[in-house]
């Protein structure tokens, strides 16, 4: 069984220039925040956004090369009290925010495969991707939960 | 006391003090070093006398580890993102200070050449965590800042590489001296450092497919830093370049190595403690008297190395006139790496190692307290401080 298989085809994207404010928009009314591929024009996936990089926004500084830095005391933001400009909704976008190093998928792969990976790195959601490098879907924990569970008959 | 009741106590007194500073707004750094010396061999003797024979194992183990997260910094993409002025001013502030302190500890304080190189070599380090403490603490931002933290993390890497020089030259200080020799010694010991790594990293790359857990992970990555370490100290070659390199490679060959590095950081932490109270319970309070001159050229020396080289790299590189003028100042702070490579020198060398690591324990201990405000006038200097914000706090 292959990842292409069971992913899910349409998936909602967005594009590095979004602004922070339309991203928050686009999943007013969902329960939770997904994991969002981010692509260029030509469908080519270069980030993703997942709610841990919205927490960043509340980190006053928050640059790639702190992260790699040992003994930094690294408190968490209290996001309750942070004071943010309200501008701050068009001011960042989704560059800024989005995650580069991350882990995608090859729709050929085998769902064990992505099964392994995803308790590996404890990710829920995977961005699937064709050999060059285009989104092509998402895959997440469910549904490959959901096609074993079909094929053992049980639903 | 036994071992593990000492490790107990270590850890939990360790967090207990960084809460207790945390209020007036000091690193748990400083907290971590002053409960050491407080529990240390010199005043309350607290410590177990295995936990602190096992000193020189400990900051090696942590060194390890720290050198290994640094290397991720060599990530391709980085080297675009990092202007010419960052490595300019890093290397220049860097060396600023290895000379200046080499050259004065052997022409005025008539150190021997070796004891010179070492101090020199370890007046190049700049501690990262006082630097990025007040640079969020003041919600400092632009382009000051940005090269500020630019240079602050390439400056472990040129500090590493001046180390290795050091130790090359003084492993050899009892043959005849030999610049040629010295310098061959130098290359071979980085190359050496650079092979180690290399192939150490790509085991690790190959071997990372059969790795199904989390557990499995932590394990897998621990082992391949010590394994590196270890190959290191056996084959006497820089600690710090040979994990350096594991994690530089490492991060340009295997497109999921970020999950190795975030896995280590489950476990840091209290290894950071233990070796931070470790480093302050070996100060041998009763050495400082004589240290007065030795401590205080060092302080003063490091400093004006630091600011000249900085704004010599700044003027080079056509950098804006704050940097040129204040940066500097940003970079006085010193622990960690240099606290830890002292904490080795001390367990390598007995006889040497003693005031080479109470210098820099005492200068340690003034810097965080004298660097984080440095830092602060900088950054205000340069007016990437929000006044008004902080003083609303």
């Amino acid at each position: 069984m292959r990842v292409k298989e069971i992913m899910s085809k349409e998936v909602i994207t967005v594009r590095r220039s979004a602004k922070l404010k339309e991203l928050l928009e686009l999943f007013n009314k969902f329960h939770l925040f997904p994991l969002v591929p981010v692509v260029e024009e030509d469908n080519r996936l270069v980030g993703i956004v997942s709610f841990r990089n919205l927490i960043d926004v509340f980190s006053p500084y928050h640059q790639e090369i702190l992260k790699t830095v040992p003994f930094l005391d690294e408190q968490e933001e209290d996001i309750f009290k942070v004071e943010l400009t309200k501008h701050i909704g068009d001011l960042l976008i989704v560059e800024d925010i989005m995650e580069t190093k991350f882990i995608s998928l090859q729709e050929d792969a085998a769902l064990e495969e992505a099964f392994k990976l995803m308790k590996l790195h404890l990710k829920e959601e995977f961005p699937v991707t064709d050999e060059t490098g285009k989104l092509v879907g998402k895959i997440g924990i469910f549904d490959i939960i959901r096609r074993v569970f079909q094929e053992k008959g049980v639903i | 006391m036994n071992t593990i009741l000492g490790l107990g106590f270590i850890l939990l007194a360790g967090l207990f003090s960084a809460r207790l500073i945390s209020g007036i707004r000091f690193p748990a750094v400083t907290a971590y070093l002053i409960i050491g010396i407080l529990i240390g061999s010199s005043l309350l003797k607290l410590i177990p006398v295995e936990i602190l024979n096992a000193s020189g194992l400990i900051s090696n183990i942590v060194l390890g580890v720290i050198a290994f997260s640094i290397g991720q910094n060599f990530y391709r993409d980085n080297f675009r993102k990092i202007g010419k002025s960052v490595i300019w001013i890093s290397v220049l502030e860097a060396c600023g200070a290895w000379l200046l302190v080499t050259l004065v500890f052997l022409l005025i304080l008539r150190q021997p050449f070796y004891i010179s190189l070492l101090f020199g070599a370890l007046s190049s380090a700049t501690a990262p965590a006082a630097t990025v403490m007040v640079i969020r603490e003041y919600r400092a931002k632009g382009s000051f800042t940005d090269t500020l933290l630019g240079v602050v993390a390439w400056c472990l890497i040129i500090f590493a590489i001046s180390l290795a020089i050091s130790q090359a030259i003084y492993s050899h200080r009892l043959a005849a001296f030999f610049l040629i020799r010295v310098f061959l010694n130098s290359i071979l010991s980085i190359l050496g450092a650079f092979v180690s790594g290399s192939i150490i990293a790509i085991l690790l790359s190959y071997f990372s497919r059969f790795i199904r857990t989390q557990a499995e992970l932590l394990i897998f990555t621990l082992g391949c830093v010590l394994l590196s370490t270890g190959i290191a100290i056996w084959l006497h070659l820089s600690v710090l370049l040979a994990n350096m390199f594991l994690g530089a490679i490492l991060v340009n060959i295997n497109k999921s190595s970020f999950s190795s590095f975030e896995v280590l950081k489950t476990i840091d932490s209290p290894l950071f403690l233990l070796f931070f109270v470790l480093a302050g319970a070996n100060l041998e309070i009763g050495l400082l008297p004589q240290l007065g001159l030795i401590g205080s050229a060092y302080l003063v020396f490091r400093m004006i190395g630091k600011v000249t080289g900085a704004r010599l790299g700044a003027h080079i590189s056509n950098a804006s006139n704050s940097i040129k003028k204040y940066l500097g100042l940003g970079l006085v702070p010193q622990a960690g790496v240099a606290l830890g490579c002292a904490l080795v020198a001390k367990s390598d060398f007995p006889n040497i190692g003693s005031m080479i690591f109470t210098t820099i324990v005492a200068t340690t201990v003034i810097y965080e307290l004298v660097g984080p405000l440095c830092t602060k006038y900088a950054l205000q200097k340069a007016g990437e401080i929000n006044i008004e914000h902080h003083q609303r706090i």
